[in-house]
């Protein structure tokens, strides 16, 4: 500190003599500077973890993408912008990027409705539910992968519980047929993977929201009553409007986790028969089984798609976030 | 002050930075082997039992490690298998870690040879031990011209069907022809109940060995001549008569998702008319109990027009790799491997064929796998380009979705595309 501002005044005297008029703006910028640098050695560590972590696999990422590398991992030079003409040739391209955008809206946009049924009801107190909000836990707390195989078993076409209860209801009429194969068929396949995943997001959810609801003053609802406000009156523009901010960071996550997500669909169809059921996630992984330098540009337009999402949905919830 | 913790937060970029360098470097062993100091050799191999039991192919390489372990202290072969399911995957993602193995039993040895990290048959094998390889199967290791992969374990492919069924649904013998199969398909699944005429299975498991056979039956397959004809005639119309089994129902449903040990255990199970198998389905039988061996049979696979001459031949090879230069400690082990006691342990437990001559001619007239072994001569084999591998795995993922509704000249078309523009 002591030599810098030494330096800093010796400069200063010299050029003072000569430009009068700049002479009173430069110490003042350079102490702007100084004060600007100030917090970094404070703030080095975190951003050299940042550096390690995010922003150095994003730049490797980049470099894969651009380079002509086999399924064995030999990099055979670099590909210019090879990889991605490519995979935009891919003809199942179109198809896994329409198909992640379902997924991504038909499970967030339930995930969120559920769980605002689910907060609602946790708020309010009655016997029993402390339990109520500890088996809700439950499917965040077990591992993705397990609750994918435990439901694929679940749907095995030829013995599965879910299967051999829908036969004794009649709705399944033979085992190993047709309709006994949910899995095998991509339609309904893609609706039991979206039941799973809505499955996994609503604990998380659901506590989200539940934190967002008992941040809501009481006194907020006494005045609602007093005017007279009716219950729907009083959710649509008094809670509603109140659980914005938690919603919004809520959405936002399961955004960016269910575009990411993997092992759901890896393990219950893995993303077959022939790339049917799979989202640009899953598709990525299977590309990387035989071209790593294809795989590499899917994952930067993956990369891409995530930030321009979370970039629309930031902005159109701008407001939001401030009153947060 | 301020020096100080500029100084503490450089230590902790460095101790970051040296932590990262930590995970990334692997310690490289290397020695010609012969010396003295401990050597260690990596095998990844694929298992053909169950993981966990005395029955995984862990346990098999594991005695053999052991036995050789004991007579050359000096050297540690480690030992990893993985289900055939699983083992391209976690193959390619170790390659693309760059954690070579020494030694890969499973895979076809070209795409090394054509890599440049494999030795030469010769280099890791003694010339007695190669000369006793089965010639059909060892022809399949070359790679322009030169003998690299060493055909470890070999099958081929014949039609199971279960007698039982058959007497239910009033057959009187094995199909010889497509339309037989499809007319006996027709009444096992009549049966209900669950109940699968043809088990067709086109997951990713083995997709490639199910399509081959009927392929070989319209008088196709992957190549004429040594070019992928993927897309050939005969291989459609192969496809498009799996598509009239499958939209009859004579098949177990969306077969593009049905992998192969799910349809050989409901074979074993009762619960399939017929399916196509190697010997290893016998032990698979045995350890489900439910049906006896007079339940049972085995027949040539039926073709367009009458039994294949030329079935199906599958033979899993062992490639070294020269990434950490242990040919001798390799050459070792493998000789020690070879032993004729080992290939027949290997044979009774999974009930498969062997890969060398005197060991195939020892079972000639086994009542159960006389038939197998000698239709080892005139077997069909995979093509033997550096590029199969890659071929093969886009197959697994893809060929099922010819019998899931999308037109088999579409998917054939796209597969033989693949094939032609891959790993040149």
């Amino acid at each position: 500190m002591q030599e810098t501002v030494d330096t800093e005044s010796g400069a200063q005297q010299v050029t003072a003599g000569r430009a009068a008029v700049r002479a009173p703006r430069r110490p003042g910028r350079a102490r702007r500077l100084t004060r600007a640098l100030a917090p970094l050695p404070w703030l080095a560590p975190a951003l050299a973890l940042i550096g390690f972590a995010v922003l150095w696999p994003v730049w490797e990422m980049f470099q894969t993408s651009r380079q002509h590398i086999n399924s064995f991992g030999f990099d055979l030079g670099d590909y210019g912008w090879k990889n991605f003409s490519a995979v935009f040739d891919d003809p199942n391209l179109a198809s896994v990027m329409a198909r992640t955008g379902v997924w991504v809206f038909a499970v967030v946009a339930l995930t969120v409705l559920i769980s605002l049924a689910f907060a609602q009801l946790f708020n309010q107190r009655f016997p029993g539910r402390k339990v109520v909000r500890w088996a809700l836990i439950a499917p965040w707390a077990a591992s993705v992968m397990m609750t994918s195989i435990v439901f694929r078993w679940m749907l095995d076409p030829n013995n599965g519980v879910i299967n051999v209860l829908l036969h004794q209801l009649g709705i399944v009429s033979q085992f190993n047929g047709t309709q006994a194969s949910w899995l095998g068929n991509p339609t309904h396949a893609m609706y039991w993977m979206i039941v799973v995943a809505v499955f996994v997001s609503v604990p998380f959810t659901t506590y989200a929201l539940l934190a967002g609801l008992s941040s809501i003053p009481a006194e907020v609802y006494e005045a609602a009553r007093v005017d007279g406000a009716g219950r729907l009156r009083t959710y649509w523009a008094i809670t509603f409007p109140l659980l914005r901010p938690a919603m919004t960071v809520a959405i936002l996550i399961n955004l960016m986790n269910v575009f990411n997500s993997f092992p759901i669909i890896y393990t219950m169809t893995g993303g077959g028969p022939d790339s049917q059921t799979s989202t640009s996630t899953v598709y990525m992984y299977t590309l990387k089984t035989l071209n790593i330098g294809q795989s590499g540009a899917l994952s930067v337009i993956n990369f891409g798609v995530v930030i321009v999402i979370v970039l629309i949905f930031l902005r159109a919830n701008k407001n939001s976030l401030k009153e947060s | 002050m301020k020096r100080r913790l500029a100084a503490a937060a450089a230590v902790g970029l460095s101790a970051t930075l040296a932590l990262t360098a930590c995970s990334s470097s692997k310690s490289n062993t290397s020695g010609s082997g012969s010396s003295g100091s401990p050597i260690t050799i990596k095998l990844f191999g694929a298992d053909y039992g169950t993981a966990g039991t005395s029955n995984s192919t862990q346990t098999y390489w594991q005695s053999i490690a052991d036995a050789f372990h004991k007579a050359n202290p000096n050297i540690t072969v480690q030992v990893q298998t993985i289900d055939w399911t699983d083992f391209p995957n976690k193959l390619k993602t170790l390659m693309q870690a760059k954690d070579y193995p020494d030694i890969i039993e499973g895979d076809a040895p070209q795409a090394y040879a054509q890599a440049g990290i494999a030795y030469k048959a010769s280099d890791v094998l003694s010339a007695s031990t190669l000369a006793n390889l089965i010639p059909t199967f060892a022809k399949q290791g070359d790679y322009q011209g030169t003998e690299y992969g060493i055909p470890f374990t070999t099958s081929t492919r014949a039609l199971y069907y279960n007698k039982k069924l058959f007497a239910q649904a009033g057959i009187a013998a094995a199909p010889t022809t497509w339309a037989e199969l499809q007319a006996d398909a027709a009444k096992i699944a009549k049966i209900g109940n669950g109940t699968i005429g043809y088990g067709m299975p086109l997951g990713p498991e083995e997709a490639q060995g199910e399509s081959y056979m009927w392929m070989l039956g319209a008088g196709g397959g992957y190549q004429t001549d040594g070019n992928y004809t993927v897309n050939s005639a005969a291989n459609i119309s192969a496809f498009s008569f799996m598509n009239t089994l499958v939209k009859a129902g004579d098949t177990e449903a969306n077969p593009g998702t049905v992998d192969r040990k799910t349809m050989w255990s409901d074979f074993a199970a009762g619960t399939v008319g017929m399916v196509g198998g190697s010997p290893a389905v016998v032990p698979i039988i045995q350890a489900a109990g439910k049906l006896q061996s007079s339940d049972w049979a085995t027949a040539p696979f039926p073709g367009q027009t009458g039994t294949l001459t030329d079935p199906l031949g599958v033979d899993d090879q062992i490639v070294a790799l020269n990434v950490h230069n242990e040919q001798s400690a390799i050459q070792k082990f493998l000789n020690f491997a070879y032993q004729d006691t080992y290939q027949a342990q290997f044979d009774s437990l999974y009930d498969l064929l062997p890969a060398t001559t005197s060991a195939a001619n020892a079972e000639a007239n086994d009542p159960t796998f006389g038939a197998f072994v000698k239709a080892i001569p005139t077997s069909s084999a995979y093509p033997s380009n550096a590029n199969w591998s890659d071929v093969s795995t886009k197959i697994k993922n893809t060929i099922g979705a010819a019998v899931d509704g999308t037109s088999p000249a579409t998917v054939l078309g796209q597969i033989q595309q693949f094939a032609l523009s891959d790993g040149s």
